[in-house]
C-alpha cells in the first residue's frame, strides 16, 4: 500500500523548488531501474518456445520500454552530485536484487517460475510507479521532462495489458489463490520501494 | 482503518454508531471508496442507525486482485464481512456497481436484509449499457485511467455542478488516481464479461425495496430502473428531480432525507411496496417528500392535449383575369 500523503509531500516539495535537476535525477533513477529490469527480463525470454502471438507483444514492450528509458535519460537535466546516485541505488536495490533472481542462470527463457515471476514484477512496476500525482498544478506543461512523465506514464497502462493478459490466462497448475499470492508478494515489493522513494523526493 | 481478512484477501471497512443499532451498509460505486460515505454516518448515527461502509475488492484500501475477481464474490464477501463482524441483518443501499451487487445479495442473501435501496443501477446490460462499457473498458486500456475519470465527471454529474467546482476537480481527480488502480478497475469492468442478466431472479427478493433514479440520468436512465420496478412486487420507484446518475454526491442532502423517510416506514412497519412511482420534494425540509409521480415517468417530455383546430379562414375567390381581346 502507498501512502497518499506521499504523494502530496513530495508534490508540495516540487511545487516549492520546480523540477530541478536534483529532482529529476532521483524521478529518472528509479523509473530507469525498474525499466532497465522489465527491458532486460523482456529481452531475455522473447525467444521463448511456444510465445507465438504473445511474442509481438513482448518484443513491443522491449521496445517501448528502451524508449521510455532513453526518452527519459535525454529530456533529464541531470545533477552532478554523485552522492544522489549513490542514494538513488540504495533505495532501489531491491528492485534490482529481484531482476537479478529472475535473470539468474538459466534465466527465465528455460525458467518458468523466473518466466512468471518477471511477468509480474513487470506487473507491479507498471500498475504501482505512478508519478503523475506529484506533478504539481503549477508545473509548465510544456516543460520537456514533465511531458516524457506524462507520455510515460500513459505508455505503462497501455504495457500493462500484456502483463495483465498473460497473468490471467498463462497455462500452469498453479491454483488462483497462490498466484494472486504470488503477485501481491511483488506488488508489496514495489510499494515498499516506492514508498522509500516518495519520502526521498520529497526531502530536502 | 480496520480490516477482516476474507481468503486471501484484506477488506478494509468503517463501522460507526453504537452497538446493538440497526445498521445500514452502504455500497459504492466503480471509482468510489468508504470515505464517500462519512457524511451518511454524520447522519445516521444520531437518528439511531449504525452505518457500514467498506471498499469492496478492487478498491480502495482493500486488496486488488490482479489475476480474477467474479461479479459474485462481492456478495459472498458482504454476506463473509457481515458474518465476522456479528451482524444479523442490515438495510443494503447500493448505487451503481454497488446496487448490482446489493440486487445480487438481496436474492442470494435476502434473509440478511431489513431493505434494500437500489440506486443509479441496473439488473440486466442494456444494448445501450453495453455499448457504453465497452467503450469505458477500452479507453481505460488504451488510454488509461485518467480518461477514464475524465469520462465519468461528465457522465455522474451535472453540468451545474460541474460548473460549481470546477477548480476542485484536478484535486479530486489526483486523489481519485492514488486511490485506485487502473488494473483493478479493468478486472471489476472484465467480470461483466460472465454477467448474467439478475431479471429473472428479481422476484426472489421480498423485502422492502425503495429504487432510486436520478431525474436525468443518461447513464443509467429510466429503462433500467424499470426493469427492476416492475420485477420487484415490493418496491417503490423514487425519482429525483433534476439529478444524474451520481446524486448521492451531487446531492447528498435530499438522499439522505429520502433514504431516512424509507427507513422510518420500513422500521413502523407503515411501508407499502406496490411497485408504485413517486417524485422525490427537491426540498429535505419539505413536510410532504415523497410526490406522486402524475405522468408517464418513462418519458422525458409531458405532451398536452391539443387545441382545438380553428376553421380556415374562406379563401377568396381569385379575381378574374380579363381576357384580352
Amino acid at each position: 500500500m502507498i501512502d497518499p500523503a506521499l504523494y502530496d509531500q513530495a508534490r508540495d516539495r516540487i511545487a516549492a523548488s520546480g523540477f530541478t535537476p536534483e529532482i529529476q535525477t532521483r524521478i529518472t533513477l528509479l523509473l530507469c531501474t525498474a525499466k532497465n529490469g522489465n527491458l532486460m527480463f523482456h529481452s531475455g525470454v522473447q525467444w521463448m518456445q511456444s510465445l507465438n502471438v504473445v511474442q509481438q507483444f513482448i518484443l513491443s514492450q522491449y521496445s517501448r520500454e528502451l524508449e521510455a528509458v532513453t526518452l527519459l535519460s535525454r529530456t533529464t537535466q541531470w545533477s552532478k552530485d554523485p552522492a544522489l546516485a549513490m542514494e538513488g541505488s540504495r533505495i532501489v536495490a531491491p528492485l534490482m536484487l529481484a531482476w537479478g533472481q529472475i535473470m539468474m542462470p538459466p534465466g527465465p527463457m528455460m525458467n518458468p517460475q523466473a518466466a512468471y515471476r518477471g511477468i509480474s514484477l513487470g506487473h507491479a512496476q507498471l500498475a504501482r510507479i505512478r508519478l503523475l500525482p506529484v506533478i504539481p498544478d503549477n508545473a509548465d506543461p510544456l516543460n520537456p521532462f514533465v511531458v516524457a512523465l506524462q507520455r510515460i506514464e500513459q505508455e505503462n497502462g497501455r504495457m500493462l495489458q500484456t502483463q495483465i493478459r498473460l497473468l490471467k490466462n498463462i497455462g500452469t497448475e498453479i491454483p488462483i489463490e497462490e498466484r494472486e499470492a504470488l503477485v501481491e508478494q511483488d506488488q508489496e515489493l514495489v510499494d515498499g520501494v516506492f514508498n522509500e522513494f516518495l519520502r526521498w523526493l520529497a526531502a530536502p | 482503518m480496520p480490516t477482516i481478512q476474507f481468503g486471501h484477501h484484506q477488506v478494509h471497512y468503517e463501522l460507526a454508531g453504537p452497538p446493538g443499532k440497526p445498521v445500514i451498509t452502504f455500497l459504492n460505486g466503480l471509482t468510489q471508496n468508504a470515505n464517500l460515505w462519512k457524511s451518511y454516518a454524520e447522519y445516521f448515527v444520531p437518528r439511531g442507525y449504525r452505518v457500514l461502509a467498506y471498499d469492496m475488492l478492487g478498491q480502495g484500501r482493500s486488496s486488488k486482485p490482479v489475476i480474477d475477481i467474479k461479479l459474485a464474490t462481492h456478495a459472498d464477501m458482504l454476506d463473509n464481512l457481515l458474518g465476522q463482524l456479528k451482524i444479523e441483518k442490515t438495510h443494503l443501499t447500493g448505487i451503481s456497481f454497488g446496487g448490482i451487487i446489493a440486487l445480487d445479495f438481496a436474492i442470494r442473501y435476502g434473509q440478511r436484509l431489513h431493505s434494500l435501496t437500489a440506486m443509479s443501477t441496473f439488473a440486466e446490460q442494456t444494448p445501450q449499457l453495453e455499448l457504453l462499457g465497452a467503450v469505458m473498458l477500452q479507453g481505460l486500456a488504451e488510454v488509461g485511467l485518467p480518461y477514464l475519470q475524465s469520462m465519468l465527471y461528465p457522465m455522474n454529474m451535472s453540468s451545474a455542478w460541474i460548473a460549481a467546482n470546477r477548480e476542485r476537480i484536478p484535486a479530486m481527480k489526483r486523489a481519485g488516481y492514488i486511490g485506485n488502480d487502473g488494473y483493478a478497475m479493468q478486472n471489476l469492468m472484465e467480470s461483466f464479461v460472465e454477467f448474467k442478466p439478475l431479471t429473472p431472479e428479481l422476484h426472489k427478493i421480498k423485502v422492502p425495496t425503495l429504487i432510486m433514479n436520478g431525474e436525468f440520468d443518461f447513464f443509467t436512465p429510466r429503462e433500467c430502473h424499470e426493469v427492476i420496478r416492475s420485477q420487484i412486487k415490493n418496491s417503490r420507484l423514487l425519482i429525483i428531480q433534476r439529478a444524474y446518475h451520481a446524486f448521492t454526491l451531487e446531492m447528498p442532502a435530499v438522499t439522505m432525507r429520502q433514504l431516512e423517510v424509507f427507513l422510518d416506514q420500513v422500521t413502523a412497519g407503515t411501508w407499502q411496496g406496490n411497485q408504485s412511482v413517486w417524485v422525490a420534494a427537491d426540498d429535505p425540509a419539505a413536510e410532504t417528500q415523497w410526490l406522486p409521480c402524475a405522468s408517464d415517468w418513462m418519458r422525458a417530455i409531458q405532451i398536452g392535449t391539443p387545441e382545438p383546430v380553428a376553421p380556415a379562414p374562406a379563401r377568396r375567390k381569385a379575381p378574374t383575369r380579363k381576357k384580352t381581346p
